[in-house]
């Protein structure tokens, strides 16, 4: 499998050791590993690591799991020191342990789940159980507290897997006296009130991505008392050399993106503005505006973003600045490079005009031959091959591990205020007692504008989905919306809204026909999200002000019921029409009389 | 499985496993083996276990005396 004389066994050992999942190939690659030190072939870096376990629970072979996965992960000869089974607390306790005698660099800590769990009845009342949960997290703590202050060392602490088990039934999340209640408290505590010294290794977190019933193995507890399954036990040693390597590793704080078919779909150049796929249109356009929302979402925690396109400038940032669905604006971009440059001869540049590392940059792209150029020619740069398919993206940066954080930092206070707002929506929601004064500290902003191509999709979307505010259900293609962007005697405008929230886009949709002295609402729709608060108004006084502008007397409306817009079939006697006799669902508003009625939404429009 | 078959398979998870040459034998011990200690037990049983795709019961870790008691634990398990 591995000759130990090829010179480039370190490499083939570090790939080797990232693919391997199962326990027997990882321990025969730490033992491969082993034979090579032994005959001097050692890792490039010749860095060293005193790495101490200790726990309740026997600690082989987890501890030489962890050994590999640390020489690995860091490039480093390992020192290797393993406690006593269930010595730990006197190892800790005793100055002069054996344990801080080793000086180590690392001390991690493999409390026994077993001793986890409330001895208790389950009748007992919740404040008892709790301050038996809060004993043992301040009994943890309390250990690595001295650990660290009488050796200097990280300490990592490992919490605890959740059960598989159903028992006890319903109780298990309502209650702490049971081993699945107590354990995810312990756990959330733990977190909650570690120092910056401790580390915790989230086992819950990792048995659950295994799956909980993959991570016990009660055999080899009554066997050899082995805290996890074998299978967990390479998961949680991977885990612990994740921590271990992030503790000295720079962290990735620019991110550089292509633009065609990764933030959006289709290539800006061929398919113009209104051909890229981007928004609510579609699944692909929404995958790629929910990608687009993460990426902003790492700019909120510090994260700084960069484009690098092979595209005509004028044409890369137009999305950026007039399509109305994108999420990413110019002022989301430090750095913006859209040529026909090498890339990875751009991603150099950026990094100089920064002033930042090429080891702090992720390179995103979803063309595996701008990615191999970077790789090869600037290969302290994290990449990310994001592939064909916009719905996983979002997924591959979250599980890429590049981006996280170990502690709060004030660069995290733009997250932080984007919660805030939230809250202040939903705060503003209970304490508003009179609606007006509500809608008036929304500070909404309606847009409304001319039926415009780059918005024919939307429209076209909104007319074929719309069932609850939609007055007449009469549905279109896309080219018959083209069609009226032309029309002499269709009229069709939108209504965007937004407020000081957030951007609602693009919600409603009129047309109207010209006929003479009458001007007749063929459709109009809105999306519910934003009922009630004054958009139907100014929906009207929109139609109404043209209707004077075309000099037509009277403004006529149908109501067509279905199955579904019963809402609506009081809309336009609510609004002052009256019901045309002889003529069923059928509506007329005399337009010179008509005066605008008043709402909480400011009004502009993008072309009078 | 046969018990070729078996013991050829085994003799590549002790090649993995140890670090000096130890060649699987019917009559082979534990305790002729330097490295082969109580706690590195366990560890071969796991590999053996990840290796043959098969899983021992409690006490059984225990139960066998040689390789060859071992290696027809696993034909058991194995069929």
């Amino acid at each position: 499998m591995i000759i130990e004389k090829d010179p480039s066994f370190t490499r083939a050992l570090a790939e080797a050791t990232r693919e391997a999942e199962q326990f027997s190939q990882v321990i025969a690659l730490h033992n491969a590993r082993k034979r090579a030190e032994k005959s001097d072939l050692t890792f490039a870096g010749g860095r060293k690591a005193r790495i101490a376990v200790v726990g309740s629970v026997t600690l082989r072979p987890l501890a030489d799991l962890v050994d590999h996965f640390i020489a690995v992960n860091c490039e480093a000869q390992i020192d290797l020191w393993t406690g006593e089974y269930d010595a730990y607390v006197s190892e800790i306790m005793d100055p002069g342990s054996e344990l801080y005698r080793f000086k180590p660099d690392v001390i991690l800590i493999v409390p026994s789940e077993r001793k986890c769990r409330y001895t208790g009845s389950l009748l007992d009342p919740i404040s008892e159980q709790r301050q038996c949960a809060d004993k043992l997290v301040g009994e943890l703590l309390g250990l690595c507290e001295n650990a660290h202050l009488q050796s200097g060392a990280e300490v990592i602490l490992c919490n605890f897997p959740l059960p598989p088990y159903y028992d006890p039934g319903p109780l298990r999340s309502s209650s702490l006296a049971c081993d699945y209640g107590f354990r995810k408290y312990v756990n959330m505590q733990l977190g909650l009130a570690c120092p910056t010294f401790v580390h915790i290794c989230d086992a819950e977190f990792i048995g659950n991505r295994l799956g909980t019933l993959r991570v016990v193995d009660d055999r080899a507890w009554f066997e050899s008392k082995q805290p996890f399954s074998a299978e967990m036990a390479v998961q949680v040693a991977r885990e612990v050399a994740e921590i271990v390597s992030s503790l000295k590793r720079p962290s990735r704080k620019v991110i550089v993106f292509d633009l065609d078919d990764t933030i959006w779909g289709g290539v800006i150049g061929d398919d113009g503005l209104d051909g890229i796929e981007v928004g609510t249109t579609s699944p692909r356009g929404e995958a790629f505006r929910d990608f687009q929302e993460y990426l902003l979402s790492l700019s909120k925690r510090g994260i700084l973003l960069a484009v690098c396109s092979k595209n005509d400038h004028e044409r890369a940032v137009e999305p950026f600045e007039s399509h109305p669905e994108m999420v990413l604006r110019m002022s989301n971009i430090v750095n913006f490079k859209a040529n026909w440059e090498p890339k990875s001869d751009n991603v150099r540049q950026i990094a100089a005009e920064l002033n930042l590392g090429l080891d702090s940059f992720v390179f995103v792209d979803d063309n595996p031959a701008e990615i191999e150029i970077v790789r090869q020619f600037l290969p302290q740069v994290a990449c990310i091959c994001v592939g064909a398919d916009p719905s996983t993206f979002v997924a591959q940066l979250k599980d890429s591990r590049l981006f996280e954080t170990r502690s709060v930092t004030t660069e995290d206070l733009g997250r932080v205020s984007h919660y805030k707002q939230e809250a202040d929506r939903q705060s503003q929601l209970d304490m508003s007692t009179d609606m007006e004064s509500y809608l008036a500290s929304l500070e909404m902003v309606g847009r409304i504008a001319e039926f415009q191509s780059v918005d024919v999709p939307r429209i076209t979307q909104l007319i074929n989905k719309s069932n609850q505010f939609n007055l007449t259900t009469r549905r279109r293609t896309e080219s018959e919306v083209l069609e009226i962007i032309d029309s002499p005697v269709q009229i069709g405008f939108t209504i965007r809204l937004s407020d000081r929230f957030g951007d609602h886009g693009l919600i409603a949709v009129v047309v109207c026909n010209f006929q003479g002295a009458e001007l007749v609402i063929d459709t109009w729709l809105m999306s519910c999200r934003v009922l009630k608060r004054g958009v139907e108004q100014e929906t009207l006084n929109e139609i109404v002000r043209r209707a004077k502008v075309l000099q037509c007397d009277r403004v006529l409306g149908t109501y067509i019921p279905s199955k579904k817009n019963g809402m609506v079939k009081d809309l336009y006697c609510n609004l002052g029409f009256v019901p045309i006799e002889g003529t069923p669902g059928s509506y007329a508003l005399a337009s010179p009389e008509y005066v605008s009625i008043g709402s909480q939404i400011a009004i502009q429009r993008d072309n009078p | 499985m046969t018990s070729p078959q078996a013991y050829e398979k085994l003799q590549n998870v002790f090649d993995n496993f140890f670090f000096g040459d130890v060649k699987v034998a019917p009559d082979l011990e534990a305790k002729d083996v330097e490295e082969w200690d109580s706690l590195l037990h366990m560890s071969l049983i796991l590999a053996v276990e990840d290796e043959f795709k098969i899983r021992f019961g409690v006490g059984e870790v225990e139960s066998f005396q040689n390789v060859g008691d071992l290696v027809d634990l696993i034909l058991a398990k194995a069929k």
